[in-house]
């Protein structure tokens, strides 16, 4: 126990993050419930609006910030080190001190609800003048701020530790152009987390001047302006948006590769695509602010469009990945196929509102609930089970069981589409995003019971999976080190891999070092 | 749904041509994908052992699937361009209403005529049919959202700036409105009533100064 809470090991630090993740994914998903429960019948009185801010403030607050963001970053922690042939991460304290403020500061954000007047009940984004202290909770949405400061500070520092480990530690023979699609999503990833959480820390330090030392930066009574919240939020949150969804790109790029038996189709192309959209992901923050009216709509609407292109070319390319291959449907890969679907989906409707005359019906209504959870839940989330079961055997030396697996799979697919789908037509009917109880108008009542229903259904999904781990770890059937003939360093290494992962480094002479070398005569580089 | 296919104002007939044309783009394109992993994951499921052909890369076909999208959201942002231009147009009309919103209702000022509401007894704001009328939007506390769904159509009422655009309703009827940005604990019940009058009841309902329309 002392052993784990004093390690400085890159996988014990990746597991932890991944268990710590975990925890708050099911607090996170309890919260959904809450706020399914509240909507599945108009005019409910279950909770009250002080209730329910709090609720769907940390159930946002907690995905993004202490789930789907965390969990591919502690992902990469595990892996980067065993994909690239390094020990361990350059600095492996640092390592340390970043998972611990990470756990702190979630810890910080929900010590909020024990508080006189609750935790933050403001929405993920706390927008100024909303905030602030006059109008705002009280020590709830400091130690919101404070949380969430901790957080950037601690994702800041991981984000140059996996940099430097990718560019300094790669063993011989692991060139740029050899490094697996998902070290090189960390890359573009670590990149972007530099560019955009100094912003974050920035506006949420300026928030926290503004409610104790009289900051007025958002105050037009003193010449500030509530907009330049927004500006600073934004240019933070449209990154994070992909800081959310590039590492799960990698994953599925890997996963998909695998279970065709064949190599990444366009890997250059990949790379590339990753680096266009975090390029690209500079430029596109005001697509938030469209009905602002402060802001040049044709412009930032013109780069949401264009950051279309790049993430097609990966849609083609996984799918150039499975032509003519030979697909094994085991559960990662339909985890991966699910991600796709979903994802899809998820991609049209933005396109759909980075045309601002959409975006004027369709913002701050159910139909953004319900693109931003076909992005982050029906992509990322789908994509980190599939991650679980991809690598558990790499890390735990124990396969999860393919029955269990299949049925976790269904649950979700079909609960995720039966919550979210209905949520478009709602925000088309006029629901507003963020409201306790709404009236029983058109087809609202049926749609938010069948949403509430597909909730149900998701729940019975992680309550599968928790029952699969148990059974599986229980059980303990041995597993080889590559059990699913993946290509990457990490599967020539025992399960779980040694301290310092390798006791002998393989030669790494192409892309896929462990695949066969007789068989692979398309590799090139 | 009922508000899509049919807006009640002039703005929102342009904004659902500009959905329409998106939902068509977005079917064609979503049933291409799913149809490609649909074919993938019937022609090419693992049957024996045979190790697949182990090719990577097709430059043609990648710059292919490079220029084809961007020819597509190059239509798009002029479809974008050529419906947003005129809903953003603020002519100079001679019917100018100033609404301001706070926590958590709104205020009605149509110059001589004041309104003001609560969250239990929401407000009326009262628009002549085919005729264009200047709102002007400001917020005395935090940021909020003038939504009226029928009109396809929201804009946000920051503090300290003012927000103008046009309204030109085209058909009568009683329409719901709220606010669509999140502002507290009222949020929900931060409503008001949009009534889509004829020229003649918008003169009386000024004339009484605000006696409710029969």
């Amino acid at each position: 126990m002392i052993g784990w809470l004093t390690t400085t090991d890159h996988k014990r630090i990746g597991i932890m993050y991944v268990v710590a993740t975990m925890s708050f994914f099911v607090v996170a998903g309890l919260l959904a419930l809450l706020i399914r429960a509240q909507l599945a019948v108009p005019e409910n009185t279950l909770l009250g609006a002080h209730a329910y801010n709090q609720i769907f403030t940390l159930h946002g607050t907690a995905m993004i910030f202490f789930v789907i963001a965390p969990f591919g970053i502690g992902l990469a922690n595990y892996l980067v080190p065993l994909q690239i042939g390094a020990p361990d991460v350059a600095f492996p304290r640092l390592n340390a001190v970043g998972l611990w403020l990470f756990v702190l500061a979630g810890i910080t954000v929900f010590c909020g609800l024990a508080t006189y007047g609750g935790a933050a009940a403001t929405g993920w984004t706390a927008y100024e003048p909303l905030s602030d202290i006059v109008v705002g909770t009280g020590a709830g949405q400091d130690l919101w701020f404070v949380g969430l400061l901790m957080a950037s500070i601690s994702t800041i520092l991981t984000a140059i530790n996996l940099l430097a480990t990718i560019f300094l530690l790669r063993a011989p023979g692991m060139t740029m152009w050899r490094i697996p699609i998902f070290s090189w999503e960390i890359v573009a990833t670590a990149l972007l987390i530099l560019m955009a959480f100094p912003s974050l820390a920035a506006v949420f330090a300026m928030a926290l001047i503004e409610r104790h030392l009289g900051g007025h930066f958002f105050d037009p009574a003193y010449g500030g302006n509530p907009v330049l919240y927004q500006h600073l939020f934004w240019f933070f949150g449209h990154q994070e948006v992909y800081v959310m969804i590039l590492p799960y790109f990698g994953i599925v790029t890997e996963i998909i590769a695998t279970f065709s038996r064949k190599p990444v189709f366009g890997y250059v192309g990949l790379v590339v695509a990753a680096f266009a959209i975090a390029g690209l992901s500079l430029g596109v923050w005001a697509h938030h602010m469209f009905t602002t009216g402060a802001v040049s709509n044709p412009f930032f609407s013109a780069v949401s469009f264009l950051i279309a292109v790049p993430t097609g070319v990966k849609f083609v390319n996984w799918i150039g990945t499975m032509w003519k291959g030979s697909i094994e449907l085991s559960v990662p890969m339909l985890f991966a196929i699910g991600f796709m679907l979903n994802f899809l989906i998820g991609g049209i409707t933005g396109v759909m509102i980075a045309s601002p005359p959409i975006d004027y019906g369709a913002h701050d209504s159910y139909f953004i609930v319900q693109h931003f959870h076909y992005t982050i839940g029906g992509g990322s989330m789908f994509a980190l089970f599939g991650a679980l079961y991809f690598w558990f055997p790499k890390m735990f030396g124990i396969k999860l069981s393919e029955g269990f697996g299949r049925w976790v799979f269904a649950l979700l697919f079909v609960g995720f589409n039966a919550t979210f789908i209905p949520m478009g037509f709602m925000g088309m009917e006029g629901m507003a995003r963020r409201v306790y109880t709404y009236p029983a108008l058109g087809h609202l009542a049926l749609l938010n019971a069948v949403a509430t229903a597909g909730a149900a259904l998701m729940a019975a999904g992680v309550v599968v999976f928790a029952l699969d781990v148990i059974v599986s770890v229980r059980r303990r059937a041995p597993v080889s080190d590559n059990p699913w003939g993946g290509y990457s360093l990490e599967w020539m290494t025992s399960s779980p891999p040694p301290e310092f992962n390798f006791e002998e480094l393989p030669p790494i002479r192409n892309r896929r070092p462990a695949w066969p070398a007789d068989a692979a005569p398309g590799d090139s580089a | 749904m009922e508000w899509l296919a049919n807006p009640a104002s002039s703005g929102g007939l342009a904004m659902r041509a500009d959905w329409y044309i998106f939902i068509g783009a977005g079917i064609a394109v979503g049933i291409f994908v799913y149809a490609c992993i649909v074919w993938c994951l019937i022609a090419y499921r693992r049957r024996g052992a045979r190790a697949p052909a182990q090719f990577e890369e097709n430059r043609p076909l990648e710059l292919f699937y490079v220029i084809v999208p961007l020819l597509l959201v190059f239509a798009l942002f002029g479809v974008t361009l050529a419906y947003e231009l005129p809903v953003d147009r603020v002519g100079d009309p001679p019917n100018r209403i100033a609404v301001t919103a706070y926590r958590w209702s709104w205020r009605f000022e149509y110059g001589n005529v004041t309104t003001t509401g609560t969250p239990a007894a929401p407000p009326t704001l009262y628009l002549p049919v085919d005729e264009t009328t200047e709102i002007q939007l400001r917020s005395d506390d935090v940021t909020h959202s003038f939504w009226v769904p029928a009109f396809l159509f929201k804009r946000d009422a920051i503090p300290g700036m003012a927000n103008e655009f046009d309204l030109t309703p085209n058909r009568l009827g009683t329409f719901p409105g709220r606010c669509a940005q999140f502002c507290g604990l009222s949020h929900a019940q931060m409503t008001f009533i949009v009534r889509v009058v004829p020229r003649t009841a918008y003169v009386r309902y000024l004339a009484t100064r605000g006696a409710a329309l029969p």
